[in-house]
């Protein structure tokens, strides 16, 4: 038995989230753990370089078709060799890049495939992952069936990451991938920067589909300007072109760590609190006493955001005075 | 170009007080209200406008019972030329791998240059349907695409990444993609129009139809298995402001001085 | 609460159909509004008989909008006289600023329909499905949820929370039905004047009972942005549950519910205005009014209560029966009142127009006026100049008061009918 880690790496750089998976396959004890690094030529040397302490074996694995972690080759490259070596578990993040591959490989194997898990626990009846669903309303758990292998894709954010480094030499295996696998990597593309840095406010005033209408934004603007502070927005207000991407807060957008986050209108699905939940002080409007944001929230308020906000609005001026 | 969505048909969990079932695994359904899951919207759109530019035909996939048929009608009412609703009863509890194969039989022999599914769905937030299918259906793929241009007889997409990074990609058709919100701007769709959408041919499929053995769907939907739902730990236990609205700014006024150190 | 009532039988057989009407109404393609059928085929021309139009601009010069924005009615007229594909007009985004006022039919020397055209403009834009997102947003939610505002149906009835005000669905039967309508139902600032309304009716003894969270949107503002399937699907829910119920009066908080109950509904509906409810009320003296109001008021004439269904003397009266109370009338009232916007679907919609809004002058005039209060019978009106009121820097200088919040403070003491009696 062993877990295989899945390393994450984009552009020449293991991305953070790998730690965080060694540490759940590591509290697994399902085994020793391998880390995996795939890529194209040249790609996952320095990678690997980096991976973190907790890891018993490094395998990398190139292929020209696996450059730029092309999903399609990763997929099926694995599928290979797990049919062969037949890891326990496959861990994976629940990221763009896992939500390209991961699912794929338990197609290619026949295999259980749980994602977006918060925890994943080992018992008598084999694997238990625990997620969310309803937008983070309900958890869910989950039963994965008995089988050679399971695939698991854990949500970014959600454990404290493995630190050190792995001091392991790598292994080099052969990929069987083949040539052409219909899906040919381009280039990265980064997002041109805006006129404002979001990251590098005090304060945030962050504004949710709640707003519902673009002229409203005023009345978030009155807040933002009464307190000094910086308007920025969750996903559907770029979605909708009301405001630039470059306001936008959440793993798509930017990760924030403002001294205060005060957000309007926003439910709190995870891929936007895990960018703003080290915020120094979190306080949520929003009309739904249910809404996941009030869980990473410091302080609540239930109510319409058009009637509880121009009043704080005014009490901020106040008490400048 | 002919073209193949696969939409599904949720739950609105804005602003419900979600409750469980006695079976204490499935979320009572009753009185919530319906709609197309959000990133099908814009897989939607998105096979409706390559239509328009390409011509070509629009097939549209749903796997739910009659009640779910609005949303076919939708599909039928911007533009798809057919749609194709799989239900059987013992469905109700099927996971992703099991949808999947599910679709999978539904498109059967036919072939389509593109097929088109949602990023995810609001309801259980799987992803895994999209990549599962282009599996079974042989064909690459690309997940989370928020741009995609037809260029002679490949697309070139782009894939949404993390922190304002995309992944620009090249896909040999047919090929499936799984689409992003914003990538489109999804039309309107007027009931005068779902109305007349009622003349378009909508078939209703079973298993048997299908020619899919039950115990497979069966095999694949216990591969993974709701075993319970129940709220969410609490988190962080936000202390609630309350009052009137003038009373909350107050005391909001006084945590952000005390505790956030700004005013 | 419950009264005798003469529809017993029906009453006991009441089970809500809500989301089933929904869906019946799907199943059924039974037309509300005969004059809306075959809006394809007959070309827009030939159906409104353009040919008679003189182009001699009285429909335009009386249109409240026309001064700010790019909308002209007699210009789409003429287009569409002489353009029989509709392709330009689809094009004209200026068709979103129409308030649906009828100035325009009222003034045409040839009994022309401007504001049908439009409304038929916009037809042919949603059923192009490119419209504006906000419009999109309450068109979809109206569908949905039964209301505009993006809201659960399950909370409709939250307003009332602890009023005790009666329910069909909690077998409350009475002869009289206060449909209460979705701005009301939702918005807070509106919430307050139906809970004032509330008060009043219980404090009067008046017998009714609502739909709680049965009721649907009426479709008044979905029929004229042009969304006339919508409004079928909830004039057949509201519909359903109506002739279930079979009440002797049904009585409506905003004159766009009743205007859409009147007319648009078919057959029609014979709605009242709580306005006139009230005026009756006072009248007979059944309101136990026991405080005096100091105020002095001028009563803005929401347009689907006096121009569009000629109910100008109630509201008028009710007021002047509230203790304390001087009524002062602006310039522009009763047939030449000004039109504040907020109808049309304009609640959500900002418009082309650049300037000074109608509402805001309408809210400066008042001030200049040195009123204390400018009181209305419409949530659309309420808010609209609500908002002028705080755009125009008149916020200590004014007071918007809805008829059922200034009657109410004439009865008690109380901002809030919370907790006064609760149900017996
Ligand atoms: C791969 C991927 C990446 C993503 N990346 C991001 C990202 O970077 N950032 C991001 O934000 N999202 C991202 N999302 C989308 C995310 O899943 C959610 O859909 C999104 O965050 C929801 O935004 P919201 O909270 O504004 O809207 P909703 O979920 O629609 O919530 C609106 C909230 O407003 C409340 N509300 C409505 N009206 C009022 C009112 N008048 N007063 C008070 N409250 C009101 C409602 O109760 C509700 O809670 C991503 C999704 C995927 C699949
Ligand atoms: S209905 Fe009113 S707003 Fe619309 S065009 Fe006629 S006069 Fe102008
Ligand atoms: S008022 Fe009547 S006749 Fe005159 S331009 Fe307008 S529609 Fe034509």
């Amino acid at each position: 038995m062993s877990v295989w880690v899945i390393a994450e790496h984009r552009n020449g750089e293991l991305r953070e989230v790998t730690g965080e998976l060694v540490a759940v396959a590591r509290a697994l004890g399902a085994g020793p753990v391998t880390a995996v690094v795939l890529g194209g030529p040249g790609e996952t040397e320095a990678p690997a370089a980096g991976l973190p302490a907790g890891i018993d074996r490094v395998v990398r694995v190139e292929h020209e078709s696996l450059a730029g972690f092309n999903g399609v080759a990763v997929a099926a490259a694995l599928e290979r060799v797990a049919a062969r070596e037949r890891p326990a578990v496959v861990l994976g993040a629940h990221s763009a890049a896992g939500m390209d591959w991961a699912s794929a490989l338990a197609a290619g194997l026949g295999a259980p495939v749980a994602t977006d898990v918060l925890s994943l626990h080992r018992d008598d009846g084999g694997f238990l992952a625990v997620r969310t669903v309803y937008a983070g309303k309900l958890q869910a758990r989950v039963r994965l069936a008995q089988a050679p292998t399971v695939v698991v894709t854990l949500r970014p954010g959600a454990t404290e990451a493995a630190a050190g480094s792995a001091e392991v030499p790598a292994e080099t295996e052969a990929a069987e991938v083949p040539a052409e696998v219909g899906r040919r990597f381009v280039e990265w593309i980064q997002e041109a920067a805006g006129e404002v840095d979001i990251t590098q406010a005090d304060v945030l005033v962050s504004v949710g589909r709640g707003i519902g209408d673009p002229e409203d934004l005023d009345v978030a603007r009155d807040l933002a300007e009464a307190l000094g502070a910086t308007l920025s927005c969750s996903r559907p207000v770029v979605d909708l072109g009301w405001l630039p991407k470059e306001r936008q807060v959440g793993i798509s957008g930017k990760t924030v760590k403002p001294k205060v986050y005060i957000a309007l209108g926003i439910s709190g699905a995870f891929q936007h609190v895990t960018a703003m939940k080290d915020a120094g002080l979190i306080l949520a409007v929003n009309k739904d006493p249910k809404a996941p944001i009030f869980r990473v929230s410091h302080y609540g308020i239930v109510g319409d955001l058009f009637k509880v906000v121009p009043e704080l609005t005014k009490a901020v001026r106040e008490a400048k005075g | 170009m002919n073209l193949a969505v696969f939409v599904k048909h949720v739950p609105d969990a804005a602003e419900a007080d979600l409750r469980i079932g006695p079976d204490g695994r499935s979320v009572r359904a009753e009185d919530l209200p319906f709609q197309m899951n959000e990133w099908d919207r814009f897989a939607l759109e998105e096979a409706a406008r390559l239509k328009e530019a390409t011509g070509g035909s629009l097939t549209a996939f749903l796997i739910g019972p009659g009640e779910h048929e609005d949303s076919l009608r939708r599909c039928l009412a911007v533009g798809a030329d057919r749609a194709v609703r799989v239900w059987d009863e013992s469905f109700p509890t099927l996971g992703p791998a099991a949808v999947a194969r599910a679709l999978a039989a539904a498109v059967g022999e036919e072939r389509f240059d593109l097929y088109l599914c949602g990023a995810q769905a609001a309801d259980d937030g799987y992803a895994v349907v999209g990549p599962t299918l282009a599996v079974l259906l042989g064909v690459p793929w690309a997940a989370l695409v928020c741009r995609l241009e037809l260029q002679d007889g490949r697309i070139v997409c782009d894939r949404e990444l993390e922190a304002g990074w995309f992944e620009r990609v090249e896909l040999a058709l047919p090929a499936l993609v799984t689409v992003q919100t914003g990538i489109n701007e999804p039309r309107y769709v007027s009931i005068l129009g779902i109305r007349k959408a009622r003349s378009k041919p909508l078939e209703v499929r079973g298993l048997a139809d299908l020619g899919v053995d039950p115990d497979e769907i069966g095999r694949l939907g216990a591969l993974t298995r709701l075993e319970a739902l129940e709220p969410p730990p609490p988190g962080r236990e936000a202390e609630m402001l309350e009052g009137s609205p003038a009373e909350v700014a107050r005391k909001a006024v006084a945590v952000l001085r005390e505790k956030g150190g700004v005013l | 609460m419950a009264q005798a009532c003469s529809k017993r039988r029906k009453w006991r057989g009441f089970r809500p159909p809500s989301l089933l009407a929904f869906q019946r109404a799907k199943a059924q393609k039974r037309w509300f509004v005969g004059k809306l059928r075959d809006i394809e085929g007959v070309p827009l021309a030939e159906r409104y008989e353009l040919a008679a139009c003189l182009q001699c601009g009285r429909c335009t010069g009386g249109c409240p909008v026309g001064l700010r924005s790019p909308l002209n009615s007699r210009r789409l007229l003429y287009e569409a006289l002489i353009r029989e594909d509709g392709e330009v007009l689809v094009e004209r985004e200026e068709v979103w600023d129409c308030t649906a006022c009828r100035t325009c039919a009222d003034r045409c020397p040839r009994g022309l329909e401007p504001v049908s055209v439009i409304r038929e403009i916009r037809t042919l834009k949603i059923e192009e499905g490119r419209i504006p997102q906000t419009v999109m947003d309450a068109l979809e939610s109206a569908l949905k949820h039964g209301n505009p505002w993006g809201r659960s149906r399950r909370k409709r009835f939250a307003w009332a929370d602890g009023l005790g005000v009666p329910t069909l669905e909690e077998g409350d039967e009475a002869p009289n039905l206060w449909f209460v309508g979705c701005t009301p139902a939702y918005d807070p600032r509106c919430q307050e004047a139906a809970r004032a309304l509330a008060g009043i009716l219980r404090a009067a003894g008046y017998p009714f009972t609502t739909l709680g969270n049965e009721e649907s949107c009426c479709g008044s503002e979905m029929l004229r942005l042009g969304e006339l399937g919508l409004f079928e699907e909830l004039a057949e829910a509201n519909r359903a549950l109506l002739d279930e119920v079979a009440p002797e009066t049904v009585l409506t908080t905003s004159p766009h519910c009743m205007n859409a109950l009147r007319t648009d509904y078919d057959p029609a509906v014979s709605a009242l205005h709580f306005s006139q409810v009230l005026a009756r009320l006072a009248d007979e003296g059944r309101i136990p009014f026991r405080r005096e109001v100091p105020l002095r008021v001028a009563f803005h004439d929401p347009c689907y209560l006096g121009k569009q269904n000629g109910v100008y003397e109630e509201p008028r009266a009710a007021i002047a029966a509230v203790p304390g109370v001087e009524l002062v009338e602006f310039d522009r009232s009763r047939e030449r009142s000004l039109c504040c916007e907020g109808g049309g679907g304009r609640m959500w919609l900002e418009g082309l127009g650049e300037g000074e809004r109608n509402a805001q002058q309408r809210v400066r005039t008042a001030a200049d006026m040195g009123v204390d209060a400018v009181v209305t019978a419409c949530p659309f009106c309420l808010l609209t100049l609500e908002d002028a009121r705080k755009t125009a820097g008149l916020e200590d200088a004014l007071e918007i008061v809805d008829l059922a919040e200034l009657v109410w403070r004439g009865v008690e003491d109380l901002p809030d009918p919370c907790g006064l009696e609760t149900r017996s």
